[in-house]
């Protein structure tokens, strides 16, 4: 059997799945092959070269924000979150209504039409009598 | 008296935590609070890690694996529990990413990865990790998805097959291609970059 056929059954052997007669003839021709030997040592070494990569892999600090907003937090945690989910449109909601009542209030109790002159004091055809003060004596207009 | 772990009285006593990961999918599945979140921080690294080396930059992988939780959780009362929970995640993620990559028809670079800066020293282990990141953009998807599946995730043959849903023969021929493909390909890379420099 040539290297090359062997090579084919190298990733097998390395984890333990090659049938155990086949193992056995892989392991005498390992015993004398060098390059096999290399290359089973090569390909042993995938494995450390694939995890270096993955161990540098950083995850968003957001991630499972992200997936819990995405499946829906009521689902996931329960009750507490609708609570708070319903707060906000209650603020907003109870805030529009005071500013209705408050337009409301405004449009009821402001005066119709123009706003209309200041009332002037009533003018008095008799002069008022001063306590003290000389009254001229009456005039006979037949005296004349 | 046995202490008898029961899934919907786990969030209650706060076992969450120390559940296996079967006792922990039920209570998923009988949407106990906190449960999904206890399967999220277990399973998040290992799958945006998948996603990352399948897709080549972190901002797909996240997506990619968000979408993944996202199947999960929908269905996950329907999950029967013939495959470890790890081995159905990492279908899930596979085939997304597979799927994803064949809509895109396009590789991208792996580039996600911190770059080393002009402070870092040229060590031996980050141009190996550049290495390693150009030989994993150059291989098929399918061959890179089982290389990941086996030698980072460390499934074995039987967990892969259903992951893939493949037969165990081609389980078998098709890892024994990918590190042929994978070594070739280093061997390559790095005689190339060798001459240049």
């Amino acid at each position: 059997m040539t290297c090359r056929l062997y090579e084919e059954q190298l990733s097998s052997y390395l984890d333990g799945e090659l049938p155990a007669r086949r193992a056995a003839r892989l392991d005498a021709h390992l015993k004398t092959c060098p390059h096999c030997r290399a290359e089973l040592t090569a390909l042993g070494g995938i494995a450390g070269r694939l995890r270096a990569v993955s161990s540098q892999v950083q995850v968003s600090h957001d991630f499972d924000r992200r997936v819990i907003r995405a499946v829906g937090y009521w689902h996931v945690t329960g009750w507490q979150k609708p609570v708070r989910s319903y707060l906000k449109p209650l603020v907003i909601l109870a805030l529009f209504l005071l500013a209705m009542m408050g337009a409301v209030w405004h449009f009821f109790t402001r005066p119709l039409g123009p706003p209309l002159p200041e009332p002037q004091p009533a003018i008095s055809a008799v002069a008022p009598v001063v306590p003290g003060a000389s009254v001229p004596p009456m005039q006979d207009p037949e005296a004349r | 008296m046995e202490d008898v772990v029961r899934p919907g009285n786990l969030s209650a006593d706060g076992r969450l935590a120390t559940a296996d990961d079967a006792t922990l999918v039920a209570a998923c599945a009988e949407r106990v609070p906190g449960a999904f979140q206890e399967l999220l921080s277990r399973y998040r690294r290992p799958a945006v890690t998948l996603a990352y080396q399948m897709m080549g930059n972190l901002e797909d992988a996240e997506d990619v694996a968000q979408e993944a939780f996202v199947r999960v959780f929908q269905a996950i009362p329907r999950f029967r529990g013939q495959a470890s929970f790890s081995t159905w995640l990492y279908r899930i993620v596979t085939n997304l990413c597979l799927g994803s990559r064949r809509r895109r028809k396009a590789t991208v670079a792996l580039d996600a990865v911190r770059e080393p800066r002009a402070s870092d020293s040229p060590s031996r282990q980050v141009t190996e990790a550049l290495l390693t990141r150009q030989v994993l953009g150059a291989m098929a998807p399918e061959l890179r998805a089982i290389l990941l599946l086996r030698d980072q995730e460390g499934l074995s043959y039987t967990e892969i097959a259903e992951a893939l849903r493949l037969p165990l023969g081609t389980v078998r021929s098709r890892l024994s291609k990918a590190r042929t493909a994978f070594r070739q390909m280093w061997r390559k890379l790095s005689e190339s970059g060798e001459e240049q420099s």
